[in-house]
């Protein structure tokens, strides 16, 4: 099946949306394992001396943005570099804890660029494109040595080369790591290289400020317009080319796994601006998350899926069964991934995990005072090596849970469960990462990029890298080059005006409602629609209820919200609410979309669509990428056809 | 040229009012306050504590030696004032008569002079970078650290009046029977029997000890630290010393009024 | 349980600030402190007031974002633990519980609890990195890093720019997090090779906003990331190294 056999997807049969064309995602023909470097080679270049010429505007400072806006700095170009925190290494990067998948090649393990090509497209269920995951391999070593050599301290063998440690859906070791902190170490590392920028001159860092709106001219993306978190002042700031590497969407479950500030805004308002969204129902679940344990906890906390090398995950093999950990004993245990996947065991990929976790729980089988998670326990671990290895190996990790939970792993099995986590979905991109919006480029988790239908663990760190400093530093200059010569667009111009009086029309709508609620209201009930509806797995009743639900909400939240103070000064109510109200439009059109996608893949699982509880991936209709545009209140699906030359179209089997 | 057109990129919005007590430059860039709390200091801080602690380190040795010279007390009136006889006349001819006492006298006051004139400096730049809010509540955890400069001024005051009292012999600090040393011949035991006899004396000597215990305590600590002793068996080592010189120093000194009250010496 | 808070109020860095006091009746013991601040805020928004401003993103431990002072203490009573995962279960039902901003003069109070710590990213701008641009590494398993070294690094690296220790500082200094940075990159490969020139800019940047450190090891008491004392004596250490030795590595 090609994209020109006359092939035509299924028709969108969804409320609200249509079919739409089809997308090319201009990947470069021939061999795959030579396309990066071929297209490399296509790029145009802009000579030294004229790069400062030449504006580029980041906005984010996570692992992509930094490394963009960084390495476009290195090269020269002039970068205006934007982050909503008060310091670019607060972005969410930091919190990722278990390490950085690099293709092996020396390792006897049997690992290779073909093999990382392979576990990442059948680890996303064949609903990525191959052409990328080539260039995420084929970087990933520049990324690790690059990433070293600024300051991230990864973990050494005692023969003083790097360590490595499997991953979860991987049967070979290619997981570099800096203890349970490898993206903290990755995110300070790469920070401190942009500050570097800044000293020389060659960034503009402005710290506190929040992408409202994007500019357009003429179809092209222009600049940015942002508020000023601490003075409330609203600007324009344009530019020949504009990055987004704002992170992914998971808070929109209120509860997950992902910083409270993490929000949707800058990609959704791409979106309203024309830019297309591909599978923004991929929604990847940690499986293992802290369960929630009270009302008023205000996110998951999120423990490395590192854990799993060494812990092993068990459920009560008698539902119900109220039995403490420690005195159910071995045979009435029920460690059902080893069961079920005696390959992969406890290594399954999250997708998988997830599942059965939430198979478990919802079969009475969940552990804790509120039944909602399932053990993951190290006594065997700690019994084999010693707790001074598991200390060394996860000892930030065990500290953590005895924080958040006041119990000592090292003693009683942790628990844990599923929590909204990583989104697939995002902005879509053709190969060079640019959106359908020309002069518009993503990197990094808000784009959809690499993972498919479910990432594997320690790809997101890898993906935003080589976003940030092996691919956009090569794209973006290919983009401005016929740009040479041409001022970014003048700031009494009309579609800067216009951007600036669209984006304070709606700063004035949102505090002129005057109900009776904080955003953080809508937020919750938001979350808890979306776990029901359009959570780990989904059907067509869950999802269409949960349309209807969000379309009441939305009405609610436009009449009902009230937020205190005013826009001049720092309101936090104010940016809480501007997020919540995008969230309330994505929301909706995650439901579409997996409502629309009558197939199980990775981590969409729809419940009319299994064999033996496994996904029944639906490859004859479904392989292709749903690249979503908002028309005018109407969802159109445009479709990238998706195409395997290296790895044969399977079913994945980790059993 | 850059700049220039980073700035015309850029479009304000409505004229509202800027934030009170924020710099509108430091605003753009996401932050409040353009200034600094000082300007680049000529001699910056760090080298202000190696200042302190090349001085307190011979202060440390100088109290270290003095004790023990001290302790010669024990051996009896002529011994103790042959000693004292033989640090006024030592290494002649090559120095003069009270040489070696007046270079060491000159270190000292060169050392006190950088010692205190450092502190104080510190003292202010650390008042301002803590800004307005006082750090209350710390207990007893880091009471030697907190009370280094009441010690240190403790220290200073009697050092001014130990040395009125037992060098110069000023009336008023020294005892009414104080006799200066002559070239042939010191007095050093009667001075210091005398003058620990009074009770007002001996008690502030007593303190002045304890103050020199928990100064010397912290500041030989401190001196490990500016310093830059990073490695693990050098700092535990440093720390013991610390704690042993300054115990010692205490020790030995306080013993000599206590047997002069108790009748030990007379 | 009920807590009666008594919270730091300002409404700009030109406002002289007060406290405020609110009572939570439904605070449980295994609220964080950022949970009762959130709670405490909820209430506030369904009365109609301002709900008190305060940082804080992953609430993980790991982003620093979050750092509010708790009955005196930078973070909060328990030792070396972030606001985040600073519990209640130490207050009894009816206690008061104060909550005021990380205070010191180089961190400017924008609002309530929120304070300006751009001058930590100044220090690290001035000097806290390497300079090595992308591409241009050599492959890092040629580089040979024993594996304490790498341990001993990531004990510095650690360091999540809370910004606490300036904060328990009674000198307001920074030592421990530039202490952290110089010892954590002098111990890589890459990272010795400016060794010199780093220590000379970051002391330089550090001069200017922070304290000088008379060990009071309060710093090290709050670290929520346990960066030990020994990198306040590497504050020291690299700044002798580089006046006497005067190179740039």
């Amino acid at each position: 099946m090609t994209a020109d056999s006359g092939w035509m997807p299924p028709p969108c049969t969804v409320a609200g949306a249509r079919a739409g064309g089809v997308l090319d995602g201009g990947a470069p023909e021939g061999p795959l394992s030579t396309a990066w470097r071929r297209r490399r080679l296509e790029y145009r270049l802009v000579n030294p001396a004229n790069r400062r010429r030449l504006k580029v505007i980041v906005v984010g400072t996570g692992l992509a943005g930094a490394g963009a806006a960084a390495a476009l700095g290195e090269l020269g170009y002039e970068v205006e570099c934007f982050t909503y925190h008060d310091s670019p290494r607060r972005a969410h990067s930091v919190a990722a804890q278990g390490g950085i998948n690099a293709a092996g090649e020396n390792t006897v393990d049997n690992d290779s660029l073909e093999r990382f090509v392979r576990d990442t497209v059948k680890g996303g269920d064949f609903r990525g494109r191959e052409a990328d995951a080539f260039r995420l391999g084929e970087e990933s070593h520049r990324v690790i040595d690059h990433m070293g050599a600024i300051g991230a301290p990864f973990a050494r063998e005692y023969g003083g080369t790097l360590a490595t440690r499997s991953f979860g859906g991987v049967q070979v070791s290619r997981t570099y790591y800096a203890r349970g902190q490898t993206g903290q170490q990755l995110q300070v590392a790469g920070s401190q290289a942009l500050l570097r920028q800044v000293d020389a001159g060659t960034v503009t860092l402005r710290t506190r400020h929040e992408m409202l709106d994007l500019v357009m001219d003429e179809g092209r993306v222009a600049g940015v317009v942002m508020r000023n978190l601490v003075s409330g002042k609203i600007t324009a700031h344009t530019a020949h080319a504009v990055v987004l590497s704002t992170g992914g969407y998971g808070n929109i479950y209120y509860f997950s796994t992902l910083a409270k500030n993490s929000n949707a805004s800058a990609a959704w308002r791409a979106v309203q601006r024309g830019a297309l969204i591909a599978s923004p129902s991929f929604i990847q679940f940690h499986p293992t998350a802290l369960p929630v344990g009270s009302k008023w906890q205000s996110k998951t906390i999120l423990m490395s899926e590192s854990l799993r090398n060494d812990g092993r995950i068990w459920v009560p093999a008698k539902a119900g069964d109220e039995r403490v950990a420690g005195s159910i004993p071995e045979q009435e245990r029920d460690y059902y991934l080893e069961r079920k996947y005696p390959a992969f065991g406890n290594l399954t990929p999250r997708d998988v995990a997830s599942r059965n976790a939430v198979a478990q729980i919802r079969s009475g089988h969940g552990v804790g005072s509120l039944k909602n998670g399932v053990y993951l326990d190290f006594r065997d671990a700690i019994a084999r090596l010693g707790k001074s290895t598991i200390a060394e190996r996860y000892g930030n990790l065990f500290d953590m849970y005895q924080h958040a939970t006041g119990e000592d792993p090292y003693a009683v099995p942790m628990r844990i469960a599923p929590g909204a986590h990583f989104t697939m979905g995002g902005l879509w991109s053709d190969y060079d990462q640019m959106t359908s919006l020309p002069g518009l480029f993503v990197g990094g988790e808000c784009g959809w990029g690499y993972h498919g239908a479910n990432r594997l663990g320690a790809n997101s760190l890898l993906s935003a890298c080589v976003d940030g400093w092996f691919t956009l530093p090569y794209s973006v200059p290919n983009y401005l080059a016929p740009l040479l010569g041409t001022a970014p667009l003048a700031p009494d111009s009309a579609p800067v005006r216009e951007a600036l009086a669209r984006t304070r029309s709606r700063v004035d709508r949102l505090l002129g409602i005057g109900g009776r609620h904080g955003p953080s209201h809508f937020h919750r009930i938001l979350g808890d629609l979306l776990y029901e509806g359009c959570g780990v797995t989904r059907t067509q009743e869950s999802l269409t209820a949960a349309i209807t639900a969000i379309q009441q909400l939305r009405e609610q939240f436009w009449s009902e919200l009230r937020i205190v103070g005013s826009a001049e000064r720092l309101n936090q109510e104010l940016e809480k609410a501007g997020r919540v109200a995008d969230y309330l439009e994505l929301a909706e059109l995650m439901c579409v979309d997996a409502l629309d996608r009558e197939e199980s893949c990775g981590a969409h699982f729809r419940d009319e669509h299994q064999v033996d509880g496994e996904a029944a991936r639906d490859d004859e209709h479904w392989a292709f990428a749903s690249a979503w545009q908002v028309d005018d209140g109407q969802f159109v699906r445009h479709h990238e056809p998706l195409t395997f030359e290296s790895v044969r179209l399977q079913t994945r089997n980790y059993a | 040229m850059a700049s220039a057109r980073t700035t015309a990129g850029q479009v304000s919005g409505a004229a509202g009012p800027l934030l009170p007590g924020a710099d509108d430059s430091a605003l753009e860039l996401g932050s409040v306050r353009a200034g600094r709390v000082r300007r680049p200091p000529v001699l910056p801080s760090w080298v202000l504590k190696v200042v302190m602690a090349v001085s307190g380190i011979v202060f440390a040795l100088y109290v270290l030696v003095h004790m023990i010279g001290n302790l010669k007390v024990f051996t009896g009136v002529d011994h103790f004032n042959e000693y004292a006889h033989w640090l006024r006349t030592v290494l002649q001819p090559f120095l003069p008569y009270e040489g070696l006492l007046w270079i060491v006298r000159a270190v000292l006051l060169g050392c006190l002079v950088a010692h205190v004139g450092a502190a104080a400096v510190l003292w202010s730049r650390g008042r301002k970078s803590r800004g307005a809010h006082r750090h209350k509540g710390l207990g007893l955890r880091n009471f030697t650290a907190r009370t280094m400069l009441v010690t240190g001024i403790v220290l200073l005051g009697f050092v001014v009046f130990h040395v009125l009292d037992l060098t110069t012999g000023t009336a008023g600090a020294a005892s009414a029977s104080f006799r200066p040393a002559t070239v042939d011949q010191a007095h050093a035991y009667e001075n210091l029997v005398a003058s620990f006899q009074r009770p007002v004396a001996a008690a502030f000597y007593l303190v002045a000890m304890i103050a020199l215990f928990l100064h010397l305590a912290h500041g030989l600590w401190t001196v490990v630290s500016d310093l830059g002793a990073t490695g693990r068996r050098l700092r535990a080592v440093g720390y013991a010393v610390a704690g042993a010189v300054a115990l010692a120093v205490m020790l030995g000194n306080i013993i000599i009024p206590i047997s002069v009250l108790s009748g030990l010496l007379s | 349980m009920r807590l009666v808070i008594e919270v730091w109020r300002q409404d700009t860095p030109a406002d002289s600030g007060r406290y405020e006091t609110h009572t939570v009746d439904d605070a449980t013991p295994e609220m964080s402190v950022l949970e009762l601040l959130d709670r405490l805020n909820d209430q506030l928004v369904e009365e109609g007031l301002e709900p008190v401003a305060f940082e804080s993103d992953c609430r993980e431990g790991i982003c620093g974002a979050c750092g509010v002072t708790v009955d005196g203490s930078p973070h909060g009573p328990q030792r070396n633990t972030p606001s985040c995962h600073q519990r209640l279960a130490g207050y009894a039902d009816g206690q008061r519980i104060r909550l005021e901003p990380l205070r010191s003069a180089a961190f400017p109070v924008i609002r309530d609890l929120v304070v300006d710590r751009s001058a930590l990213d100044r220090i690290i701008t001035a000097g806290g990195h390497v300079a090595i641009a992308a591409g241009t590494a050599p492959d890092a398993d040629s580089l040979l890093v024993p594996h304490e070294r790498a341990e001993r690094a990531l004990d510095m690296a650690a360091c999540i720019g809370c910004g606490a220790c300036v904060a328990a500082c009674p000198n307001g200094a920074a030592h421990l997090f530039v202490g952290s940075k110089l010892t954590h990159l002098s111990l890589l490969p890459t990272g010795r090779q400016q060794r010199g020139k780093r220590a000379r800019a970051m002391l330089f940047e550090m001069e200017q906003d922070f304290g000088p450190c008379s060990l009071y090891g309060e710093c090290s008491r709050v670290c929520p990331a346990n960066i030990p004392l020994t990198a306040i004596a590497a504050v020291n250490k690299e700044g002798l190294r580089s006046f006497f030795r005067h190179k740039d590595d």
